[in-house]
């Protein structure tokens, strides 16, 4: 049963391509395109990891974190920030903060350090 | 002393013998044969001393002795006796008879009963005299009493004329109101016209005249004859004003304006009469130096850079500078914020408001509309004017206009709100640059040609999205030079309206198309005119959006045209604007819409179609709509214009 992902962003092209990039090394993947959507998505998909973009039309990134953190259930799941802003303040417990551009190699690394 | 004694016996021995030892012993001796004679003759000379006999025929030395006591009670009376007629001596004694000597008549005894008599006489006329003195002493005292009261009635009457004081500072055309600050003389005279008080500028200047006659400081050639300015009061009981000149105490003449108020006791003859002489050099010279100080102020004031202007608690101007009346169409009386923002009501963030009820000097930034239509930014200060009472009535407020320094910073927040955002849209770029070379590398490895197509479609999408920014950026690094094309009017409309139309319509917003247009051409930069209109027309669906009013909200997109000038219009019944709106609706960054506006929008569009040599105009009511008009010409000419030179 392969790890899943969740990824949120509101750039389709980058969904995909992060859907690519999980994929190809072996990761089950499902995607929100904002944070509200993204709330429903953990609480049915369950993943082991978030994949998180701070800059989102509506709700920011930082928004989806702070609710998720009060969901017993699902407030140990991991996240990385995947964002073009500096952020690594606003969610303060993110196992890694990757800027845009990321290199694909070094953002498999952080995962399958901390999902395996 | 008074030596006169009548002696009254009825034998002529007695009279003769003792009449002559009184007149030895230094009397006026009176004589009387009976009591009646004695009567008459006591009733013209009045003696002090009478000596009678008591048995006499007819009258009788008792009843003569009652009747003087009773006449002139300050009669010393001895009675004469015969032996054995002590009973009556003793009775004479009741009746105030001073002594008695019995016959024959010693001489010693007699000395003694008139010493006796001259005594009481002495002591009597001590006593009268000491009562006599104790009532000039009441009356002296009296007198000064009632002088005081006068005085102070006197003193009451000055303060109580410092009221019509006013009045004369009046008369020497001066804005000179208060009574301290005049340079006048004031003096009290009687009826006798001698001075009876001055006040202490009078004994400064002119000396001490209390005492002297009220005439004496007017100048030696008035003449004989001159009936001076009190002496006329007290004649004719009327108030006067009359030119003089004074003497001072140094010498030097001093020409004035003599007021006189006569001041009349119950009865209403005039008791005192008030001369007041105000000193017309002094005025003049206070005049003129209070002119030059004004004269300063006033230059200072108008010559600041800045706008000045005072206003009183309803935001009136009631002064204003030269350069606020040059740049701004000032009428005194008009309110603040109709001059400076055409607003009907004062604004929310009124630094003199706020001075107005804490004191204290206040600081604020506004953009402000000058007559010329411009749009100034100014930062405020505020200072409150208080009355001598410590009130604030009035607040002055400075304005320094800062146009040219927030144009500056303007374009340099622009550029720094640029930077970042264009720094984020392009790492979001080139990450989804990236997505679409991960796809085809991958597609290509692994021979996949969907996800090579895939990653394709992703680099074009990337790429138009780059076009854009392009774009944009461009339109704020610099003016750029507008591209031709020739464009059929009606095409283009319709295309800018099937641009906006789905976006309107989900909101429930009826959209009218109403294109009356020749078939004609025109040349334009296609794109950013197409960009201004529909930046207008998505400002006319957020007005309808945010009315709450009940009714059914509609926008009319019309155009109208030839190929030598196109006008649209976009008509929204929405929320409208009000005239602050209106008029900053062009400035970069302003924004009727919260966060939701950028302030980009119409600052574009705005300089777009200025770039075309066109104009917007904007009429717009609120509660009511708006109604944008945009005139194009046919054709333009690609210069740079300053946006300054605007006409409108």
């Amino acid at each position: 049963m392969p790890k899943k992902i969740l990824i949120i962003d509101d750039d389709p092209v980058v969904v995909k391509y992060l859907m690519a990039v999980f994929s190809d090394n072996g990761y089950a993947t499902c995607s929100a395109s904002s944070s509200m959507e993204g709330l429903d998505v953990v609480k049915t998909e369950k993943p082991d990891l978030i994949c998180l973009d701070l800059q989102m039309p509506g709700e920011w990134g930082p928004r989806f974190y702070r609710k998720l953190r009060k969901d017993k259930e699902l407030k140990d799941t991991p996240i990385i920030v995947v964002s073009g802003i500096d952020g690594d303040h606003a969610i303060k417990d993110a196992v890694a903060f990757v800027k845009k551009p990321f290199d694909p190699e070094k953002l498999i690394g952080i995962v399958k350090n901390t999902i395996g | 002393m008074n030596k006169k004694l009548l002696l009254v016996d009825d034998e002529e021995g007695i009279r003769k013998v003792l009449g002559i030892a009184l007149s030895d012993a230094g009397y006026t001796v009176f004589l009387a044969k009976n009591a009646e004679e004695a009567l008459e003759i006591f009733r013209k000379e009045t003696p002090p001393i009478v000596l009678t006999d008591i048995k006499m025929p007819g009258m009788d030395g008792i009843e003569l002795l009652q009747k003087i006591k009773r006449e002139n009670p300050d009669t010393e009376v001895i009675m004469i006796s015969g032996h054995g007629d002590m009973d009556l001596a003793i009775k004479s004694l009741k009746y105030q008879a001073i002594d008695f000597v019995t016959k024959p008549i010693n001489d010693d005894v007699l000395e003694i009963a008139l010493n006796r008599a001259h005594e009481k006489i002495r002591m009597r006329e001590q006593l009268r005299e000491y009562t006599e003195n104790l009532e000039t002493l009441v009356s002296e005292k009296s007198a000064k009493l009632i002088e005081v009261e006068r005085q102070v009635a006197v003193g009451q009457a000055v303060e109580g004329l410092s009221s019509a004081m006013r009045d004369i500072a009046g008369d020497l055309e001066g804005g000179l109101t208060y009574f301290n600050e005049m340079p006048c003389f004031v003096s009290v005279h009687n009826p006798k016209l001698k001075i009876i008080a001055v006040n202490p500028l009078y004994k400064e200047r002119l000396g001490d005249k209390v005492g002297h006659n009220s005439w004496d400081v007017y100048s030696a050639n008035t003449g004989v004859g001159f009936t001076c300015p009190a002496e006329k009061t007290f004649k004719t009981g009327k108030g006067l004003r009359t030119k003089a000149i004074l003497k001072t105490a140094d010498g030097d003449k001093a020409p004035v304006i003599v007021h006189t108020a006569p001041i009349r006791n119950q009865d209403g003859t005039v008791e005192l009469v008030v001369e007041i002489s105000a000193d017309i050099t002094e005025v003049k010279r206070l005049r003129e130096e209070l002119n030059r100080t004004q004269q300063r102020y006033q230059q200072l004031f108008d010559e600041v850079p800045c706008y000045i202007s005072v206003q009183d608690r309803q935001f009136q101007l009631t002064a204003t500078n030269r350069r606020f009346k040059e740049d701004f169409d000032v009428q005194i009386g008009a309110f603040c914020h109709e001059v400076y923002k055409h607003r009907d009501a004062p604004c929310p963030n009124c630094p003199v408001a706020r001075t107005f009820e804490d004191g204290q000097s206040h600081q604020a930034e506004m953009v402000v509309t000058a007559k010329t239509g411009e749009q100034y930014n100014v930062l405020i200060w505020t200072a409150p004017l208080k009355n001598p009472a410590g009130e604030i009535t009035h607040v002055m407020e400075m304005s320094t206009n800062i146009t040219e320094i927030r144009k500056l910073q303007d374009n340099l927040s622009s550029l720094g709100l640029k930077i970042s955002s264009i720094s984020h849209g392009i790492k979001g770029l080139l990450t989804g640059l990236d997505g679409g070379m991960y796809l085809m590398e991958t597609g290509f490895a692994k021979a996949k040609p969907e996800r090579v197509h895939a990653g394709w479609e992703d680099v074009k999408t990337i790429v138009s999205r780059i076009r854009k920014l392009v774009h944009d950026i461009l339109f704020f690094a610099k003016e750029r030079e507008l591209k031709r094309d020739r464009v059929h009017i009606l095409n283009f409309a319709e295309d800018v309206a099937s641009t906006v139309e789905p976006k309107i319509k989900a909101d429930g917003i009826e959209f009218v198309r109403d294109f009356d247009t020749l078939p004609a051409e025109i040349e334009i930069d296609a794109g950013v005119v197409r960009l201004a209109l529909i930046n207008i027309l998505e400002n006319a669906l957020d007005a309808c959006a945010e009315d709450d009013a009940p009714k059914r909200h509609k926008i009319v997109f019309s155009v109208k045209g030839d190929d030598q000038q196109v006008k649209f219009e976009i008509k929204d019944n929405g929320i409208g604007m009000d005239r602050e709106t209106r008029e900053n609706l062009f400035t970069l960054f302003f924004s009727s819409k919260g966060n939701k506006g950028t302030g980009l929008g119409l600052f574009i569009a705005d300089k777009i179609i200025d770039q075309h040599g066109g104009k917007i105009t904007v009429q717009s009511t609120p509660g009511q709509g708006s109604n944008f008009k945009i005139t194009i010409p046919g054709s333009f000419q690609n210069t740079t214009r300053n946006p300054k030179e605007k006409t409108e």
